[in-house]
């Protein structure tokens, strides 16, 4: 027998037994009788007290059945427990998984609450410290959640209703999951002493303590010793359909229509019959029936492959919108039936090239479909007064084509030649014949772009800041480079593009199509507007030090703040759905933020795990409750004992 | 006037004594055991020499002595002159000491009422009898003495004593025996009524009383929840004389103890006067008076 709470129950007695002792002789309240003398009955106790065999005990047995009782209901608060798992004390970390295959529900319950339950009956059985038995040890464990990214939710302690605490922390997300950085983390802490680690060997290996379904993504990359994990399998159901892609694309011949392409995927055995429902801005636009194929048969085991259907919807949509598309069939998982798209509003740019004389830039720009291209010499710039420039958004794009102006209005600048002042960019020397060397072309400037045959006879050492973005190198010099400074963005081509052999380049096209639209961000917000879950929300070219406020769909009115480099990062996207994000004086922005994770929306729980060459069966059985609380059996007792204290009290009264 | 006080004070003595209890109490009187000393002439039979019809002894004749008294018989056969003694018949002095301390008050049906209605009859048989009577009351000392009372026209004063005394304050026995040996009321029968539940002990009183010439007879009289107590549980029991208090648990076993502990405690008292050569008797305050009269009392001989 065993006890799990000694301490309290030593307080309780503490104040309760002297509490009760004091009762005893502070004198009960007696009937007053007057008689004609105490004489006889002072004999009559004496003679009482002198034969009473156990004068003592006899006296005092009344107090004697209290004070048994009294020590059976203290007993029972200090917890006593038959252990039927006896064992030294050790050291425990507690892995739950957070990940979006755990929100699947099951019986009412999603597995993390499953999961959750399991972990806290386990913290339950846990040994507690003996209290007068130095030797003996307490079970200390640690909390971990891990989804794409490791929490720790408590460090190593023996405290249970803090363990407990820690683990009703722990809060849903559907972001993948990967084990390895929990795991890592477990290691690393396992190494120091815990909290109350008095007698701890830093030593002793932790036990790992996974509470998961199996789906996880990294698991050859994990490495734990033989029998360091036990793995609790948590969850039964397999059935599930998901969307697993969702794109939604305007068209670029006629940019009021709208191209959404999505694929629905089964996991479950059986063929699944159902409507997949487009909706804009929450009005229900199309609805198509589909049939999706049962999950692949030949491999049955555990990497089986989903059936998978695509679904593609055309509309017309000539203004901005959140584009969902959901699937109508109830599966136990929730955050992979939707996918939802931002539709940027079909825009054109405005573009004012600021040059003397360029007909090369002039045409290629004007090939790049407009909706208005100005012209402005140098001294034209120059002379007007822009400073409100950013605000009457009366171009999108300035291209200064060798031109150093005096005043930079906040605006997105491509820029051939001398790269302006104020921007901590440098010329130290002029160079000539240069060649290109390197370049980026995943970047979305330089997509498609080949600057293999570029060639520059003249052009500029320039000398960037560190946070500056290379995108093509001269054999000498950096050749394209990308900048931000107070809310402007500067993509930066360090030399005259007369003075090369760029314009008879297919490729200078190309990369003016793509800077235009890069700058005009219009390629670029249409890649960020769509996120995985994890992903931040990172928007550019807003006033640094703004507060702005974010909604999502677990939450609202956020606030978060833009840095001194005018970019606001977001990264608490752990949940699937629209984030709108608030940023004063310009209109909101919304993010969708999907799932679209084939490993997560394959839901059926895996009861082995394959770590890096390692198998580990899951346990056969749930945790369940592995100590016999005996503090029933005394309470009982305590009522029996006060039962026996009433009837020896009326027997003792009885004449 | 005279009267009216008269007739006040008769039906205050059959407030006491009902009439029937009075007429049989006519037949009886007091009897002592020991032949004692009186004061006055009366009848009853002395050690004293005196005129009588009751030849006791001769002696010589001297100078001076009546000569009515000389045997002359014996002067004829022996020619000296002896003289005739007769006994001398006096009276006897009957003494009641009554308790009339507060714990007397206790008791349903009272100790007091008891007490006074036996210390009326005993008084009523003595002074019906011609024999002298005082009648003491005592509590922490004496309270209040009739002495010397002879006849039937006192009656009416011993009524009103007894009447008028009420139970209240300590008891204090020895003292009160004290004060009674001091009186000089002359040897007789002493009866003593009380319930002889003294703090102090009851032997010190005693004892004053028994070095005295006294025909000795203690009547112990205790109510009848003092010998059968319907106490129970938890009490704080108050004396009421002292308000000494003693905090019990009344169980079936104190219970037992305390009727052990008032047995012993009358043969206590018992032993103590009969090895004394007084006489005891025990007197259940809930009994009727009459019948321990008429028959206890005649039984143990202090009437006939």
């Amino acid at each position: 027998m065993q006890w799990l709470t000694p301490l309290t129950a030593l307080y309780a007695a503490a104040v309760a037994v002297p509490l009760l002792l004091l009762l005893y002789f502070l004198k009960l309240k007696r009937r007053q009788v007057v008689v004609s003398s105490t004489l006889l009955w002072k004999r009559a106790v004496q003679d009482l007290q002198v034969n009473a065999p156990f004068q003592r005990l006899r006296r005092n047995i009344l107090l004697l059945l209290q004070l048994l009782a009294l020590l059976a209901i203290l007993l029972c608060l200090a917890g006593p427990i038959l252990s039927l798992t006896a064992r030294a004390g050790r050291r425990y970390v507690i892995l739950i998984d957070r990940s979006a295959s755990m929100n699947a529900m099951e019986g009412g319950t999603s597995r993390l609450e499953e999961a959750k339950k399991q972990a806290k009956i386990f913290v339950e059985s846990l040994r507690n410290k003996t209290f007068f038995s130095l030797a003996a040890s307490s079970d200390q464990t640690m909390v971990i959640a891990f989804d794409t990214h490791a929490k720790v939710m408590c460090n190593f302690t023996s405290d249970k209703p803090k363990l407990d605490g820690a683990i009703d922390a722990i809060t849903p997300s559907d972001g993948d999951s990967y084990l390895a950085e929990a795991v890592v983390v477990a290691q690393a802490f396992a190494q120091s002493p815990g909290v109350e680690a008095d007698f701890q060997s830093a030593e002793e290996p932790a036990h790992l303590v996974l509470f998961s379904d199996g789906r996880i993504g990294d698991l050859d990359q994990v490495v734990v010793a033989s029998d360091e994990m036990v793995f609790h399998c948590i969850g039964q159901s397999a059935e599930n359909v998901a969307l697993t892609a969702m794109q939604a694309k305007r068209s670029y011949e006629n940019p009021e229509q709208v191209d959404v392409f999505a694929t629905v995927a089964n996991y479950g055995a059986s063929p699944v019959t159902c409507d997949v429902q487009l909706s804009v801005n929450a009005d229900v636009r199309a609805l198509k029936s589909v049939t999706i194929p049962a999950k692949s048969a030949e491999n049955s085991s555990e990497d089986s492959v989903p059936g998978k259907v695509a679904v593609s919807f055309t509309l017309d949509q000539p203004d901005a919108g959140v584009v969902e598309v959901r699937h109508l069939h109830s599966d136990p998982l929730g955050s992979d039936d939707a996918a939802w798209a931002v539709l940027p509003p079909p825009k054109r740019l405005s573009v004012l090239l600021v040059t003397d004389e360029n007909p090369v830039l002039e045409s290629a720009l004007k090939a790049c479909s407009l909706e208005r291209l100005d012209l402005m010499s140098g001294s034209q710039f120059d002379a007007n007064d822009r400073s409100d420039f950013s605000i009457e958004q009366s171009y999108d794009i300035i291209i200064l084509d060798n031109h150093l102006p005096a005043r930079l209005p906040k605006c997105r600048y491509l820029v051939f030649g001398p790269p302006p002042a104020g921007i901590d960019v440098s010329v130290s020397q002029q160079l000539k014949n240069q060649v290109m060397v390197d370049w980026r072309p995943r970047h979305a400037v330089l997509k498609y772009v080949n600057l293999a045959n570029l060639f520059a006879a003249k052009s500029l050492r320039m000398d960037l800041p560190r946070d500056a973005e290379v995108l093509a190198e001269f054999n000498e010099s950096p050749a394209l480079a990308l900048l931000r400074r107070k809310g402007s963005v500067f993509l930066l081509a360090g030399f005259d593009v007369l003075e090369s052999n760029w314009p008879f380049e297919p490729s200078f096209v190309l990369f003016c199509y793509n800077a235009i639209h890069f700058l005009g961000g219009q390629v670029g917000r249409h890649e960020q507007t769509s996120l995985n879950v994890g992903e931040p929300i990172v928007v550019e070219g807003v006033t640094p030090e703004t507060e702005a406020r974010i909604d999502g769909p677990y939450f609202s009115d956020t606030p978060v703040m833009s840095s001194s480099a005018g970019s606001i990062h977001f990264p608490g996207t752990s949940r699937t759905g629209v984030y709108n994000l608030r940023i004063p004086e310009k209109p909101p922005r919304l993010f969708g933020v999907n799932l679209l994770d084939q490993n997560e929306s394959g839901i059926e729980p895996r009861r082995q795990i394959v770590l890096a060459g390692q198998a580990v069966e899951a346990e056969q059985q749930a945790v369940s409750r592995a100590n016999m609380p005996l503090w029933p059996f005394l309470v009982g007792l305590a009522l029996m004992l006060a039962c026996v204290e009433w009837l020896v009290y009326n027997l003792k009264v009885k004449i | 006037m005279k009267s009216a006080k008269a007739t006040a004070s008769k039906k205050r003595l059959t407030d006491l004594l009902d009439p029937k209890f009075m007429s049989r109490l006519d037949s009886l009187d007091i009897l002592s055991r020991k032949i004692l000393q009186g004061k006055l002439q009366g009848e009853r039979r002395s050690k004293r020499r005196g005129q009588s019809v009751e030849f006791a002894d001769h002696r010589p004749y001297v100078a001076g002595d009546d000569l009515r008294f000389v045997d002359w018989n014996i002067y004829g056969r022996l020619d000296q002159l002896f003289l005739k003694l007769y006994l001398e018949e006096q009276d006897l002095t009957v003494h009641i000491l009554a308790d009339v301390s507060a714990s007397m008050s206790m008791g349903e049906p009272s100790k007091e009422r008891f007490i006074k209605k036996l210390a009326a009859a005993l008084g009523y048989v003595s002074l019906v009898n011609n024999n002298r009577v005082t009648i003491s009351l005592f509590a922490d000392g004496l309270r209040g003495q009739l002495a010397n009372m002879r006849g039937r026209n006192y009656l009416h004063n011993m009524a009103d004593v007894l009447l008028t005394a009420g139970c209240d304050g300590l008891s204090s026995f020895e003292s009160a025996c004290r004060q009674v040996v001091a009186g000089r009321i002359g040897t007789g029968v002493m009866i003593v009524l009380s319930d002889f539940l003294f703090k102090e002990g009851y032997d010190a009183g005693l004892r004053r009383l028994i070095g005295r010439q006294y025909d000795l007879y203690v009547i112990q009289v205790l109510a009848a929840q003092e010998l059968e107590p319907d106490l129970a549980g938890e009490l704080k029991l108050i004396d009421i004389e002292d308000t000494d208090a003693a905090e019990v648990t009344i169980s079936a076993a104190l219970s037992k103890y305390y009727k052990k502990n008032v047995a012993a405690y009358c043969n206590e008292l018992k032993n103590f006067c009969t090895q004394r050569g007084a006489v005891y008797a025990l007197a259940n305050a809930a009994d009727s008076v009459e019948s321990l009269v008429l028959n206890y009392l005649r039984r143990i001989r202090l009437l006939r």
